[in-house]
């Protein structure tokens, strides 16, 4: 390892800003947005002096870890209660590929293959809902009233990010640096005093290279971390000081997406929402989301507690397209780009400590999404208006950004508002999941309609812990000595595992026609595609090689957003292109084992990394 | 009555290359087509031999020569097309896109107060005017335009037309131009030898070369050196052009089993080139979209793969064939013999 | 040891990651959500400001400026990861920085805003851009640019530029068939429209940015509109070609098939 001499000692170089925030989704929008607005009086004069500028306002900078800020992945549909107070005035036809939402319906898909794994109570629901179905879908009479988003609007999150980040700029008063990929909050005791920017000109396990040029370290007397849910400042932040008692992280599920030009003549409107049940497999929800101009955001999520240990969401997402009801309106589409990310589904139960002496954390990494209205961009955005409103507080004050201080203004604030109000209600509703589909639907439709009273009992599960077993889940559907020859057959030659499981038993062949149904691939080149800026490491490593060498499931494998891991010909663990990688963080969660070192974490580091999608569209 | 000039520049060895031959039809077809006038300029060490080539057009033939003229350089370059386009009173200038006359002419309109489009992809006549077609963003969308400035300059990439033949003896009224101020100096060319040249635009095939040459084979080895051996045999007897997928060229970075004679030069693809060759095989390469792109101006295609499910089957080429490249390439390296 | 004044000419266009499709309004010809795409700093010209930050580095007292025509919003979120990699400093004119403008208005008012640039000295200029830009791939407004600043020696396709100790400079320039040209000029001024150079991309470092963006923010601000309107060039239309084929799949043929047929077709 230590073997470099001839790398010469470069110094780590050392900055100071009065405010760090790392990430820019919409949290960071919210913060920043509320934060810049207050900074300057009215007569011109800031409302504080830079403690590390004398004479200057105080100084903001975000580091975004996209090559540019509007390269995020999401629905969006929201009620938007807090971009709306954000902007009481906003006009959507500013903002590209954004609308009002018209007309929202939820679907429950019959299986029309035959090859889902239904629950009985689901085959049941396929035969006695048959008759009101149209195209093998059945529209749910009303919409559940904690699923609704009337009135509210439908976003591109890259395009709104892009816009909120461009006026952000335009003001002057804050920084928001894109390609800059944070490794970690650089800590004393339980205190955060800045972060540490990811190294550069490094070999692929992060050794100097040619050209190596340490991360700065940007010191702050406050760190707002809005990383997101798989943002590595935040995990670090969790292993570093624990979760608060009686909370973990358990309930993931990543949403894989496309943007689609709609065939002309096609009947959706802009505005229209669609949420959908039941098809490819019960697990799976799916969501389409209309855009003016004829174009769709759409998508599935496949969650923790899906039990397949082979699964790829992109071929499910593909069988989802072609359930008659949609496909009879996407068909003659074109794919414009595809996407996936990992939504934290813990929500409030996987709420960290939201502040602490020099740090703050909001949006989705702390908790704020809403896993039973299926909403976090809103309640992200909320979070950092809250904190902004704080820190200019406290700014106004003079008073140091301290645990005490925040708890009393953010958290204080926080526990106040709606988001926690409604995060209590949806914490309890997906916990039927754990035992099983039916259990789950009726738990959430049971949390949703008695406003959290009423819940399906059953406690989550690490992910890690649920996976079963190739042989395991399979059991019933393909003798054990077939899977062993499948496997055989896949490791031969070099091809996915789960297509060969799926066509066993009886998925249809997708057939690619080069437009809408493109290989994994080419979904990954068309539109944005993808890319990864040279000089960075690997931001995907395995803690622990030998327990990937014992690994039977390879879930990350199988899971891999952008087939971006792959078995090495050589055995041992698994091998990682970072060319290919769409920074989902799927990974981190798609693991069948534990890390030996904290059982809480898979066998999967996700750390800070650059480059991956490049679509503004998502 | 408009008076369209043809630029051309000699080679090393005194002729004119093809694609000035090409652009001569083109332009020649411009003048009758706008009822004008043709002249012809050439710039070289000695354009006597160049000048009989083309004698059979029937221009008037202005000529700059002498050893300042043997070097393709911007100053002297200028300077004495300028002396033509003066001399015959050019409204429209014609040229081929060659590397000599694309540093030299766009500097030409400004000297003369007019306009310049370049790289074109067609030129025609419609409406009495001339209507130019090229490329735009890298190759992905081409466009017509026209324009009413003149002078209007135009540099023309090769394959627009057929070669002019038509030589004869030719009479050149020789301009002389004063080009001691230049401060730049041509030191020589750098070419790779007959040999090593892998890269040779003016040939009729091109082989694409792909990462499978240097993957694990159905024995579980790989077979670099047979792929060479293959790849080489091929390019002797056809005397093709090389090219390759982003893949195999950038493998050579992480310390894999390399095609020694790759580099970044051959790739092909949206990052790369897009050569233009009358027919292209490709081999042991996907094709995916990035590199397919980059055979925009491959006219006929065919591809060989191991997976029928590869790029190319998805309407990317005229003729798959699902088979083992390094089986196929011996077998075809045999029967050119 | 010689100083120069390094003048870039660089502009955005979009991520080439793009899937692009022109489209025409009234005012003429543009790309589909224009506005909306990502966009990146021009790869040679890039190239020619990674260069030209080297050079000045090894030549103390020189002076980089990066001069760009581009609509100023979507220039401004360019520069945020630009600023990071080179010091410069920015001369912007707000205009269009679309493929489909008449190179010769891109070139007029590129060598106007050089010429509004204070403290520039013409003796010891080095005229850098990329050979072409991704948009307009014309490889002509460089020299546009040096003919309308009175610059007489130029270089197009360089790959490489060394400065010898009496500041004469010797070029590389990419010719055709994979060979390169070499030339000696005996100093500024000079004008270089660069292919790929010899250096890597350079990391993104914070503090560069940090220190760019302060000078170069009131640039941004501060950017006058550019009139390109001086053109009668018409585009009648634009297209993406259609490159769909029929394919024939040949499959479970002997290899002598196969290989008797790829000959036919070569000799044919
Ligand atoms: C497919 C999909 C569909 C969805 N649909 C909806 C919907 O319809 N409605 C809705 O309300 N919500 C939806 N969501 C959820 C919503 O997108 C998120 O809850 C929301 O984006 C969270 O905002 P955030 O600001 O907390 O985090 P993010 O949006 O995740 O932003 C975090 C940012 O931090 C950056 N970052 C991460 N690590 C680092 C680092 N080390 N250094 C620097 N930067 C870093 C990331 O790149 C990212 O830009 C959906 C999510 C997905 C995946
Ligand atoms: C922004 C961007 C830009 C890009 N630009 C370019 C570009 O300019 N040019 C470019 O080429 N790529 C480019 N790419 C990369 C491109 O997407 C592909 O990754 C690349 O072209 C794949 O190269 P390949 O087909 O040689 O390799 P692979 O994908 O590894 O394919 C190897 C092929 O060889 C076949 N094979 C193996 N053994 C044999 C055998 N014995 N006989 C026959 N067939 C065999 C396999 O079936 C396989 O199809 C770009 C990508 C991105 C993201
Ligand atoms: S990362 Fe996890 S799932 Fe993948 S091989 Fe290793 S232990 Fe198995
Ligand atoms: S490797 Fe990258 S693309 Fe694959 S699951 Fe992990 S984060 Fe997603």
């Amino acid at each position: 390892m230590s073997d470099t001499t001839d790398t010469p000692e470069v110094p780590r170089a050392e900055m100071e800003a009065d405010i760090v925030c790392v990430g820019f989704g919409p949290a960071a929008g919210g913060f920043l947005t509320t934060l810049t607005r207050g900074l300057m009086n009215e007569d011109g004069t800031p409302v504080a002096e830079s403690a590390v500028v004398p004479g200057m306002p105080p100084q903001v900078i975000c580091y975004e870890r996209a090559d540019d800020i509007g390269f995020g992945v999401s629905g969006v549909v929201t009620k938007g209660r807090a971009l709306r107070a954000s902007f009481p005035d906003l006009d959507l036809s500013q903002i590209p590929m954004a609308h009002e939402v018209t007309d929202e319906k939820v679907l429950y898909l019959r299986d029309p293959v035959g090859a889902s794994r239904r629950p009985a109570v689901f085959k049941l629901a396929d035969k006695a809902l048959g008759r009101w179905m149209e195209d093998d879908a059945f529209e749910l009479p009303y919409v559940p009233p904690f699923l609704q988003k009337h009135p509210g609007m439908v976003f591109s999150i890259g395009q709104l990010n892009q816009w909120v980040g461009g006026n952000l700029m335009g003001t002057g008063m804050a920084q928001i640096w894109p390609g800059s990929p944070v490794a970690e909050p650089l800590m004393d005791g339980r205190a955060v005093t800045g972060v540490r920017m990811a190294d550069q000109g490094v070999e692929k396990n992060g050794t100097p290279g040619p050209g190596y040029m340490p991360g700065m370290d940007m010191k702050a007397a406050l760190t707002v971390v809005a990383d997101g849910p798989v943002g590595p400042v935040g995990q670090h932040l969790d292993r570093a000081l624990g979760l608060p008692e009686g909370k973990h992280q358990r309930e993931w599920a990543v949403g894989m997406k496309c943007v689609v030009d709609l065939p002309e003549g096609c009947d959706w409107q802009a505005g229209t929402v669609l949420h959908t049940i039941g098809y490819p497999e019960p697990e799976i929800f799916g969501f389409l989301y209309v855009y003016p101009g004829n174009v769709a955001s759409l998508g599935i999520f496949v969650p923790s507690w899906f039990g397949n240990p082979v699964r790829t969401a992109y071929r499910y997402m593909q069988h989802w397209m072609q359930h008659p009801y949609l496909w009879k309106r996407l068909q003659g589409g074109t794919m414009r780009s595809g996407g996936a990310k990992s939504l934290q589904e813990s929500g409030r139960r996987g709420a960290p400590f939201l502040c602490g002496d020099g740090f703050a954390r909001i949006g989705e990494g702390s908790g704020s999404t809403n896993v039973l209205t299926g909403s976090g961009v809103d309640e992200a955005w909320a979070t950092g208006v809250m904190l902004g409103e704080s820190v200019l507080e406290l700014m106004k004050e003079g008073k140091p950004y301290t645990r005490e201080t925040l708890e009393a203004t953010y958290v204080a604030r926080r526990r106040a508002s709606w988001v926690e109000e409604e995060a209590k209600v949806a914490e309890k509703s997906r916990d039927g999941f754990v035992s099983s589909v039916v259990k789950g639907f009726i738990g959430m439709g049971l949390t949703g309609l008695t406003n959290g009273l009423i819940n399906m009992p059953g406690s989550p599960i690490k992910p890690q812990d649920r996976i079963p077993t190739i042989e395991e889940y399979y059991k019933g559907y393909i003798a054990e000595g077939e899977v062993l020859e499948i496997r055989a057959e896949c490791a031969r030659k070099g091809t996915s595992l789960h297509d060969a499981l799926m066509d066993r038993v009886g998925w249809p062949q997708i057939p690619l026609d080069g437009t809408l149904l493109v290989s994994h691939q080419d979904a990954l080149l068309m539109g944005g595609k993808v890319q990864a800026a040279p000089g960075y490491g690997d931001h995907v490593r395995f803690a622990d090689p030998y327990t990937c060498e014992a690994c039977r499931e390879r879930v990350c494998i199988e899971a891999c957003s952008g087939q971006a891991i792959y078995t090495n010909p050589e055995g041992g663990a698994p091998l990682f292109d970072r060319e290919k990688c769409v920074h989902c963080g799927a990974c981190m969660w798609n693991c069948s084992k534990s890390d030996l070192k904290d059982s809480e974490r898979t066998n999967v580091c996700f750390r800070a990394g650059s480059g991956g999608l490049h679509s503004v569209e998502n | 009555m408009s008076k369209v000039l043809y630029l051309a520049h000699t080679e090393c060895d005194g002729t004119l290359h093809k694609s000035a031959l090409e652009t001569l039809t083109a332009a020649k077809a411009l003048a009758e087509g706008l009822g004008g006038e043709l002249a012809v300029g050439i710039i070289g060490a000695d354009v006597a031999a160049a000048a009989d080539s083309v004698a059979g057009c029937g221009a008037k033939i202005y000529g700059v020569s002498g050893p300042d003229f043997a070097d393709a350089r911007y100053a002297s370059d200028l300077a004495a097309a300028e002396a033509v386009a003066t001399a015959c009173g050019a409204e429209i200038v014609v040229a081929p896109a060659t590397s000599r006359f694309s540093r030299a002419l766009p500097g030409l309109a400004v000297r003369l107060g007019g306009r310049v489009d370049t790289h074109l992809s067609g030129l025609a006549v419609a409406d009495g005017q001339p209507v130019a077609r090229r490329w735009f963003y890298r190759q992905r969308m081409e466009g017509t335009l026209t324009r009413s400035e003149r002078p209007w300059v135009l540099t023309l990439d090769s394959g627009i037309a057929e070669p002019f033949a038509g030589a004869g003896s030719a009479e050149v009224e020789a301009l002389t131009v004063d080009v001691s101020g230049v401060r730049t100096k041509v030191a020589g060319l750098e070419c790779p030898s007959e040999d090593q040249q892998t890269i040779r635009p003016d040939a009729r095939v091109l082989l694409v070369a792909g990462a499978g040459w240097t993957k694990k084979q159905a024995d579980g080895a790989v077979h670099v050196d047979v792929a060479e051996e293959t790849i080489l045999n091929f390019l002797n007897a056809t005397k093709s052009s090389l090219g390759s997928s982003k893949s195999l060229v950038d493998i050579s970075g992480e310390g894999n089993a390399v095609i020694s004679f790759l580099t970044h030069m051959h790739q092909v693809g949206q990052t790369g080139a897009s050569p233009r060759h009358a027919k292209g095989l490709s081999t042991c390469c996907h094709g995916e979209e990035p590199h397919v792109v980059g055979w925009r101006f491959i006219s006929e295609r065919r591809a060989i793969n191991t997976d029928a499910g590869c790029g190319w089957a998805q309407g990317k080429c005229d003729v798959l064939y699902v088979g083992d490249a390094f089986e196929i390439m011996k077998k075809v390296n045999e029967m050119l013999g | 040891m010689s100083e120069f004044h390094i003048v870039v000419c660089g502009s955005i266009v979009p991520d080439p990651l793009q899937t692009l499709a022109p489209v025409e309004a009234p005012t003429g010809w543009s790309l589909k959500n224009e506005m909306m795409l990502p966009a990146v700093l021009d790869p040679w010209a890039g190239h020619a400001l990674y260069e030209a930050a080297n050079l000045a580095k090894k030549h103390p007292g020189s002076r980089v400026w990066l001069v760009s025509l581009a609509p100023k919003a979507k220039l401004q979120q360019v520069m945020m990861a630009v600023s990071q990699k080179a010091p410069f400093e920015l001369v912007v004119a707000d205009g269009s920085a679309s493929g489909f403008t008449d190179s010769h208005e891109t070139a007029r008012v590129l060598a106007e805003t050089i010429k509004g640039i204070a403290g520039l000295e013409t003796s010891k200029m080095l005229l850098f851009g990329g050979w072409q830009s991704a948009s307009r791939g014309s490889g002509a407004v460089m020299q546009m640019v040096g003919e309308m600043l009175g610059v007489s020696e130029q270089f197009q396709g360089v790959d490489k530029l060394t400065v010898h100790d009496d500041g004469a400079i010797e070029v590389k320039e990419r010719i055709e068939g994979g060979s390169y040209q070499n030339s000696l000029v005996d100093g500024a001024p000079a004008v270089f429209g660069w292919a790929t150079g010899e250096l890597p991309e350079p990391p993104n470092n914070p503090q560069i940015g940090m220190q760019n963006m302060q000078k170069n923010m009131p640039a941004l601000m501060q950017a006058k509109p550019a009139d390109l309107s001086g053109t009668t060039m018409k585009l009648a239309s634009v297209a993406v070609p259609q490159q769909r084929r029929e394919t024939r799949v040949v499959k479970d043929a002997p290899v002598d098939e196969m290989a008797r047929e790829i000959v036919e077709w070569l000799k044919s």
